[in-house]
């Protein structure tokens, strides 16, 4: 038996965002300078690109509003509730990974030693996905992190950040 | 017609000579073994494997770096099979087909053989793509030459066209989107022509573009560690490695599948973005219509192994020929290795044999190295690799973001590159659970910049013309192609609409 296409509504919001899009990047060519023609202007190509995108869009718009997209966003939104998204399990563990990897990136690297920095990202990580023992996860987290940054500065001799 | 054979046979050899030093076997025998660590992990993939180990190439020797890449390119395709027969979950994308015989074989205590059958057929592949490489290349090279700006704008819009529709399962406009996404990704940064800054937003960090790396590593890199990591997925082996090489009489009747396989697998390398895993189910199902034994693919049959892993790998070679000549890849890890070899100077396409005479026959020299050590590597480590897929995955994946942050900084030493990375992750990751395929993005990324200039460049020369288009052969067979491509994709479209609106609209009547 076919099962219901759950991307309806996704691909709804996709191809309204991308009719959006185009259209904001159409009136962005079309304010960058024209130095001979507008054929050969900086924006000529984003603005070709631009009526791409509003068509492409429109096309996912029109399939997915007859696949039922509209009212599969309806009954969604019915049933919505911001605890229930929390309560997934799947949800938090992604959005759990991705504020450890924004600490990392944006907060940690760049003002504390890389090692240093490593090392408590993989520890918090690994001790968040309950990889192994707190005894087990202490001694990955400082070897990993202290054999990543002498293999490379020392025997690749590639900058570390 | 003699002394060009003679001229490209002398070439051969000499770059056979000259790659044949100590050096440069150790680095082939390394990346090779290296490779297929990697890709036997599940979660790890072929593309994975060169985004994570380029770090170690950007301090290399070039020739040494190619090698390199290249070994671990050859190794990786391969490596994904072990997971794919002994745990049901290919290691990379490529082997998905393998694991439909390989995984029942395996629970019938063969697979030992089926890992064999595997190697050895992984090994054909690689040697009918070289021999393709090798004779293909020089006639590409002569008809790139003739390219003018329309053929290398139109050839843009043929890749990214023919990606999004082959890499697309259901609806190729998906593909298609992701693909000028990549174009207009491309275009953020300073215009090649005037020097304008586009999409810069006022940032200096900016104004030089996003950088190749760094969003590749991110779309394949962090987005593939968050799909790993979203669920446990507990996997264990059935069955034990006993006798890994198959007996001569079996090797000699996966022959003729092998040959055949190889054939696809270097057709589909060669078509831009397609893959291997494309390459791989193709050569399965032609493989299942045209077999004697076709009736016994997915019951657990050797032959189906060899289809798949001898397309897989032919691939390769496959996609070496587009990369080579026109600096357009014919995959996602073809797309990697062209990075990193812009990385170290060389500009792929026409002129390359006129700038680098004995590339070519490096590159396949190098592969054909790598091959040999694939066999033997194959063989040797089937049985200790049973304990590495033991590995759990919530220690692996972790491991893998600080490799993936020095691969992104090390290159461009920016620590914008890495938050660049970052950016392209959950781009990546977002797209991928919405069913979007991420090799046009790369495509569409890679070959932006030609697209643009050349667009422009064709119309200033034609003066906003298109009838200067219909005198070049060349460009009227990739204008047809795209027209072809974009009719057949639409078709697909209206039928998935048609049949999913029925489908929704008596699912949500009924209350599901």
């Amino acid at each position: 038996m076919e099962k219901m296409d759950k991307m309806a509504a996704a691909d709804l919001m996709m191809g309204l965002f991308l009719i959006v899009f185009g259209g904001a990047a159409i009136r962005a060519s079309l304010n960058m300078k024209v130095y001979k023609t507008f054929l050969d202007a900086p924006g000529f190509f984003p603005f070709i690109l631009g009526i791409i995108f509003i068509f492409l869009g429109s096309i996912m718009t029109s399939s997915s509003w007859r696949r039922k997209g509209y009212e599969q966003i309806k009954s969604g939104l019915r049933k919505f509730k911001f605890t229930h998204l929390f309560q997934n399990i799947q949800v938090r563990r992604v959005m759990t990974l991705i504020v450890f990897m924004v600490i990392y990136i944006f907060i940690l690297i760049d003002r504390i030693h890389f090692t240093i920095a490593t090392a408590l990202y993989l520890f918090f990580t690994l001790y968040y996905l309950k990889s192994a023992n707190l005894i087990k996860i202490i001694i990955i987290s400082i070897t990993t992190s202290f054999l990543i940054s002498t293999f490379f500065t020392r025997f690749f001799h590639i900058p570390l950040p | 017609m003699l002394d060009s054979f003679l001229h490209q046979a002398g070439m051969f050899f000499h770059a056979f000579s000259a790659q044949l030093y100590l050096n440069n076997i150790l680095v082939l025998a390394g990346a090779t073994f290296m490779g297929i660590i990697v890709g036997a992990i599940p979660g790890l993939t072929a593309t994975m494997a060169l985004a994570l180990l380029i770090n170690l190439s950007y301090g290399m020797q070039f020739d040494l770096a190619i090698s390199f890449l290249l070994g671990v390119y050859v190794g990786a395709i391969m490596g994904g099979c072990y997971s794919a027969i002994m745990v049901n979950i290919p290691g990379t994308p490529a082997a998905a087909a393998t694991a439909i015989d390989g995984f029942i074989l395996a629970k019938r205590g063969e697979g030992g053989l089926a890992i064999g059958a595997g190697v050895i057929s992984s090994f054909f592949g690689m040697l009918i793509s070289i021999a393709c490489l090798i004779f293909f290349t020089p006639f590409v090279y002569k008809i790139a030459l003739k390219f003018g700006q329309w053929e290398y704008f139109l050839l843009a819009v043929f890749g990214v066209m023919i990606c999004g529709n082959l890499s697309t399962g259901k609806d190729p406009v998906k593909g298609w989107v992701v693909g000028f996404l990549g174009f207009f990704t491309a275009m953020i940064g300073l215009d090649k022509v005037y020097a304008y800054p586009r999409f810069t937003f006022g940032l200096l960090q900016l104004k030089g573009g996003i950088s190749l790396i760094p969003a590749l590593i991110g779309v394949f890199g962090i987005s593939e560690i968050l799909i790993v990591l979203e669920q446990e997925v507990p996997y264990k082996i059935l069955g034990k490695i006993t006798k890994v090489i198959p007996s001569w009489k079996t090797i000699r009747s996966l022959i003729p599948t092998a040959i055949r396989s190889g054939i696809i697998g270097v057709g589909i390398g060669a078509v831009p973005g397609a893959g291997e895993d494309v390459g791989a189910w193709v050569a399965y199902d032609v493989g299942k219509r045209s077999s004697k034994q076709g009736e016994k693919f997915g019951t657990g049959c050797l032959e189906g192994v060899a289809a798949a892993e001898t397309a897989n790998n032919a691939v390769i070679g496959g996609a070496m020929i587009p990369l080579l000549t026109l600096a357009v890849p014919g995959s996602p890890p073809a797309a990697m290795f062209l990075a990193a070899i812009w990385l170290h100077g060389v500009q792929p396409g026409p002129m390359l044999p006129i700038e680098h005479p004995g590339f070519l026959y490096e590159v396949a020299i190098s592969l054909l190295i790598a091959t040999c050590f694939m066999l033997i590597w194959g063989l040797i480590i089937a049985k200790p690799i049973a304990s590495l897929l033991k590995l759990r995955r919530e220690i692996l994946m972790p491991l893998i973001l600080p490799l993936t942050v020095i691969g992104a900084y090390a290159g461009g030493v920016r620590i914008f590159d890495i938050k660049v990375t970052f950016f392209f992750g959950i781009l990546g990751y977002i797209l991928r659970k919405l069913e979007y395929p991420m090799a046009p993005l790369v495509l569409g990324i890679i070959l932006g910049p030609l697209a643009d200039i050349s667009f422009r460049q064709a119309l200033m020369q034609s003066r906003g013309s298109l009838i200067p288009l219909l005198g070049r052969p060349v460009g009227i067979v990739l204008l047809t192609a795209i027209v072809l491509i974009a009719y057949s994709g639409f078709r697909r479209t209206i039928e998935y609409t048609r049949k999913h609106a029925q489908i929704n609209a008596e699912m949500i009547q009924e209350g599901k």
